[in-house]
């Protein structure tokens, strides 16, 4: 199914209106979910079980919010801050998202500012349009 | 007070019926019977702005027995109660105790973040985003000891039984009587905001 | 007042809808409370109503080894206000299943009437709110009595058709 990213940022936007309560001139593509619209842990199954049913995708928690698993992991993280391996994890796990700024200083406080609605808008368009 | 109910009850049985009436709206069922109030003190109040209280948890809560009976703590949907019933106070001084009825009209994106257990208090902060005549719209937190528990936005609807059938105008004003009492009981002993 | 919202299921779908019924009676002493001399149902405890009708769904999905609790109110819409006699009916279906959580959709009728519109989610919390203290044993469906007596009407109906498809791993 083509689907335009217009159409899918659209949709993408109305499931964050719905699923953290925010207006819809709150969400723009640079938003980030946490940092912008307030988005917690239990948003972030909301969101996916939401984008699952608008998409017809099926989408394991892990691979569009990879945070928590690499946050907790001693190999990962160092002094607050992603080391080589978490680097490299995360750029493995979230490739549809640009980490350039981020790996200048990887402080784990600024991971969740990775989560924006592009990102969003990225996944499900590699998802959909990829094949 | 089990004592005083028997004498009260004992003084009933040599009414009239129209006596009857009078008395018993003098009586604990016209004060309310206190089983619905999920706060216990309002302790600041900026008018049209902002409102905090605070609800202690206890064990002599009879439905914490049901939830759950091995692991009693407060009910999420209670503490939407206490932001609610806040809000409410807050919109009733605001508006100067003009509607008997003060609903939940809709809540979105509540979530619950840890348990309250027995022992444990919640204080409750709701920010006012509009009061308008018959509708407002809220959003509130509930902390203890630093934590946030529950986070919620949410609206209400204010509106008096007369609007729709004249003949109800005295149950809204016995209910505003009730209610500017009751509001005393929550006030009494704050010290902010007066 | 105790801490139960519904009073039977008239149906249920496993792993994919219920219906509960709920009596709304002058003998409930909070009413009396809210409002005085007028007394409705608090629209809170319509919610628990839908969260206990929805969470007893999800519950019984995973055969009740999770332990089931409301952790977000997604959407609560109210149209009406309800008073003592008034019969409602809450209907809650699954909208996603996963280990971790689950989501489900409800509305609450009286008659033909649309009381309210209401949206949950469930965690199940052992795989969620680790750091937390509760208990190790199932505190959430641990007196099965009172689910005996809830699902007492609807026991001998066999699971809906495509129950399993509804679950996601």
């Amino acid at each position: 199914m083509a689907m335009s990213r217009e159409d899918i940022l659209q949709q993408v936007q109305e499931i964050l209106v719905d699923a953290l309560g925010v207006d819809d001139d709150e969400v723009s593509l640079e938003s980030r979910l946490m940092g912008d619209l307030g988005a917690e842990s239990i948003d972030f199954l909301d969101i996916v079980f939401r984008l699952e049913k608008a998409f017809s995708i099926k989408i394991p928690r892990e691979e569009l919010f990879p945070a928590e698993s690499l946050m907790n992991n001693p190999e990962f993280v160092s002094n607050g801050k992603l080391t080589e391996s978490g680097l490299k994890e995360i750029r493995e796990r979230l490739p549809h998202t640009d980490l350039s700024e981020f790996e200048k200083d990887p402080d784990l406080n600024k991971l969740g500012d990775l989560f924006t609605v592009n990102a969003i808008v990225n996944f499900v368009d590699n998802r959909l349009n990829a094949a | 007070m089990r004592l005083a109910g028997r004498i009260r009850r004992f003084r009933l049985l040599r009414l009239t019926a129209g006596q009857l009436e009078q008395v018993g709206c003098a009586s604990a069922q016209c004060e309310g019977i206190m089983r619905f109030i999920l706060i216990d003190k309002v302790i600041s109040f900026e008018k049209g702005k902002r409102l905090k209280a605070v609800k202690g948890v206890s064990l002599a809560e009879e439905y914490l027995s049901d939830h759950f009976p091995k692991f009693p703590v407060l009910p999420g949907v209670l503490m939407l109660e206490g932001l609610i019933e806040s809000a409410s106070w807050l919109v009733r001084n605001s508006e100067g105790f003009a509607h008997s009825m003060i609903l939940l009209e809709e809540a979105k994106n509540v979530r619950y973040k840890s348990f309250l257990p027995p022992g444990a208090q919640i204080e409750y902060t709701v920010e006012a985003k509009t009061i308008e005549e018959n509708v407002s719209s809220f959003s509130g937190v509930g902390v203890s000891q630093d934590e946030s528990i529950v986070e919620a936005r949410f609206a209400l609807r204010h509106f008096n039984l007369a609007d729709n059938d004249p003949t109800l105008a005295a149950i809204d004003a016995a209910v505003v009587e009730n209610m500017k009492n009751r509001w005393k009981l929550l006030w009494q002993g704050s010290t902010g905001g007066k | 007042m105790r801490w139960i919202w519904i009073d039977k299921f008239v149906e249920f779908k496993s792993g994919q809808s219920a219906v509960a019924l709920k009596n709304v009676t002058l003998a409930e002493e909070h009413l009396h409370d809210h409002f005085p001399g007028f007394p409705v149902m608090p629209e809170c405890l319509m919610i628990e109503g839908m969260a206990q009708t929805a969470g007893i769904l999800v519950g019984e999905a995973r055969k009740f080894s999770e332990k089931v609790i409301l952790a977000k109110i997604r959407k609560a819409v109210f149209f009406d206000y309800v008073k003592a006699g008034d019969s409602l009916m809450l209907e809650a279906k699954i909208e996603s299943l996963a280990p971790e959580a689950a989501s489900t959709s409800g509305r609450i009728t009286r008659g033909e009437k649309l009381i309210a519109e209401i949206d949950l989610m469930f965690s199940h919390v052992d795989k969620n709110l680790s750091g937390k203290e509760f208990p190790e044993e199932n505190f959430v469906f641990d007196d099965t009595s009172v689910f005996d007596s809830l699902l007492r009407e609807v026991a001998s109906q066999p699971p809906g058709p495509g129950a399993a498809e509804s679950e996601q791993e």
